[in-house]
């Protein structure tokens, strides 16, 4: 029972100024084992809070991130699980399913973890899983001006991920989950 | 004429507290696994059907008899040879064939085997173990309902393992079969958008509510990290509870187990530190016991047998009740009046001229019963009189605390407040069996 917090796109402080305070009292140390953020945080500061949540904290490089150092991609294993990392500004179209998918097998992963779009979806396709949390900060983005702030926790769990949303819709916290069965051949490399 | 507050009895050069070297050899006895020095007089109980949990007692009438000569040729080149002076070897064979008569029967007479057990049980796994379950009132003194009652509660403890061990995915995966979810045959999920589905009552990882399974569950991580944290310090010199083996880790898990359910099932309480060392004797003599379907079911027993247990002495580990009229302060507060109606001049000089706290010493002596003061063997046998006296094991730990006080008086009288904080801290070895014969005589009339 692994719980991964999946998030990105603050753009603190130039969007946004912080993540909604709902969400602030939920993220206590202590209950997530590995944090995965997909880029544009963009300072220290928040990185640095990210780790006070969990020390396991993974980070790609967004277009506006002050911190050159991050990779443009990662990727990671979670039990039974491969996980990728890409910010998606590089994957073009934005946000486009055949394309992402492209980025998956490139990567060769279960769960393809991206965002840049701001806005939460997962699609599944044969190669795997792919998720975008959104923007934890509800800040705007290059082609949407409504941006409701939302999250990802992954609790993954033998071959079985759960997937629970964390929306802010109208100031109440939605979530939802969404469960994902990988099939137990495992896609080794050929 | 006897001093002021002084019984006759105290003035006898009996109470010296000098070691004798009979506490010493009893360990060499039992350091190795305690099967292989039992097994030369035992395996005629050993393979006794009677004592194991089973309906048969016809051969029972026959084997006593040939026990105790078996016991006799043993005794010049057996193991008892190493230690004893033959008059404590009789006795040992006497109180033995007595306690093993007493088990053979078939509705056994829990007064009468209280009455042999408080002067302390034979060094046999086996009978240990029957005798502590009897005495904890796990098994009731009819043998026939034995097999019934063993099946019973070892289902229910497997149950609550069950129930209580499992972490919130798998409770919800549960919960999920048997409401007939959709099935999430990947085949079936069609390529494209996935579909969102409600969470089940609300409840999700991060949740803060009083009622999430997933915040309790994060709760009861802070006090499983502490009873981690307290087995791996459980008696660091035995290789039954600690080191790199496989078996000390399972014994180790075991533990874990017993003291979670335990702190899941009573939130009043929860775990303190102290209550891995009560349940680790428990453990221990249940897990030795030569009849394997016993040992494998050691958990179990244990978890029963430490309930009862904690049920007379919960009181002392809550902390709201310390200072209550059944909290620890005042049964220490009952032990210190116990010495000053049996020794005023060793009370007076302890609490009035040396100022010496009762809690400094008395604190870890009652609420662990005296595990920690003396080395593991010893502590059995004490075990054995507190569990088996008829007036209860507050009492009787009261008692016994007392006679070690009194025990040692020569050296308190002489001491200052640190010396004599020293002596009381790090308990002397002593004569166990002469100590619990002190105790006996504080018994009140």
């Amino acid at each position: 029972m692994v719980l991964v917090l999946a998030l990105g796109d603050l753009h603190v402080p130039h969007r946004a100024a912080d993540l909604p305070p709902k969400f602030k009292s939920m993220l206590v140390p202590g209950k997530i084992q590995h944090i995965i953020c997909t880029g544009n945080l963009c300072i220290k500061e928040i990185h640095d809070y990210l780790k006070t949540i969990c020390p396991d904290l993974h980070i790609v490089r967004g277009e506006f991130d002050e911190d050159a150092r991050y990779p443009e991609t990662k990727t990671l294993t979670i039990g039974q699980f491969k996980l990728g990392l890409c910010h998606g500004h590089q994957v073009i179209p934005w946000g486009d399913l055949d394309s992402l998918a492209m980025l998956q097998r490139q990567l060769d992963v279960d769960i393809l973890v991206t965002g840049h779009t701001h806005q939460f979806t997962a699609y599944k396709h044969e190669g795997g899983v792919v998720i975008n949390p959104g923007s934890a900060t509800g800040a705007y983005s290059s082609i949407n001006q409504d941006v409701n702030p939302s999250f990802v926790l992954m609790d993954i769990d033998g071959l079985r991920v759960v997937v629970y949303v964390y929306e802010l819709i109208d100031g109440e916290v939605k979530v939802d989950k969404i469960d994902f069965k990988k099939t137990s051949t495992s896609n080794s490399a050929p | 004429m006897a001093k002021k507050g002084i019984p006759e009895w105290l003035n006898s050069s009996l109470w010296s507290s000098s070691p004798s070297p009979i506490p010493d050899d009893r360990p060499l006895r039992h350091t190795p696994p305690a099967a292989t020095t039992t097994v030369a007089p035992s395996p005629p109980i050993v393979e006794h059907p009677s004592l194991s949990p089973s309906p048969s007692t016809a051969p029972a009438p026959i084997r006593p008899p040939s026990n105790s000569k078996s016991e006799n040729n043993d005794l010049p080149n057996g193991s008892g040879g190493i230690d004893v002076t033959p008059p404590t070897a009789a006795e040992d064979v006497s109180r033995k064939t007595q306690v093993v008569a007493e088990l053979s029967k078939k509705v056994i007479d829990l007064k009468e085997l209280r009455k042999i057990a408080s002067q302390g049980l034979p060094d046999d796994a086996a009978i240990r173990s029957l005798v502590w379950k009897l005495l904890l009132g796990y098994l009731s003194p009819d043998r026939s309902l034995w097999s019934s009652e063993f099946a019973k509660k070892r289902s229910q403890y497997k149950q609550f393992k069950d129930e209580l061990l499992m972490n919130p995915s798998e409770v919800t995966r549960k919960m999920e079969k048997s409401k007939g979810g959709a099935s999430n045959d990947p085949k079936l999920q069609a390529p494209g958008a996935l579909s969102r589905s409600e969470i089940t009552h609300e409840d999700h990882p991060l949740s803060l509510g009083t009622t999430s399974l997933w915040n309790n569950f994060f709760k009861d991580t802070e006090v499983l990290e502490q009873i981690d944290r307290d087995v791996l310090r459980t008696h660091p010199d035995m290789h039954f509870f600690s080191g790199d083996s496989a078996v000390a880790k399972s014994n180790q898990d075991a533990l874990k187990n017993v003291l979670t359910i335990f702190a899941k099932l009573n939130p009043g309480i929860r775990y303190v530190q102290g209550m891995n060392e009560i349940l680790a004797p428990i453990f221990y003599i249940f897990k030795n016991d030569p009849d394997k379907g016993n040992a494998a079911y050691a958990e179990a027993d244990a978890f029963f047998c430490f309930v009862e247990l904690m049920s007379g002495f919960r009181d002392n580990f809550c902390q709201q009740l310390d200072n209550s009229v059944v909290g620890i302060r005042y049964t220490i507060t009952r032990l210190s009046m116990l010495l000053k109606h049996h020794d005023e001049e060793l009370w007076r000089h302890l609490e009035v001229t040396t100022k010496i706290n009762p809690q400094f010493y008395a604190f870890r002596w009652i609420t662990l019963l005296l595990t920690q003061e003396f080395n593991f063997v010893e502590s059995l046998h004490i075990w054995d009189t507190l569990l088996s006296d008829p007036e209860g094991p507050q009492e009787t730990l009261l008692r016994i605390c007392c006679a070690m006080l009194i025990l040692v008086r020569r050296r308190l009288l002489a001491g200052d407040f640190t010396s004599n904080l020293k002596l009381l801290q790090n308990y002397p070895p002593t004569n166990i069996s002469h100590m619990l014969y002190v105790a006996d005589k504080l018994r009140s009339k």
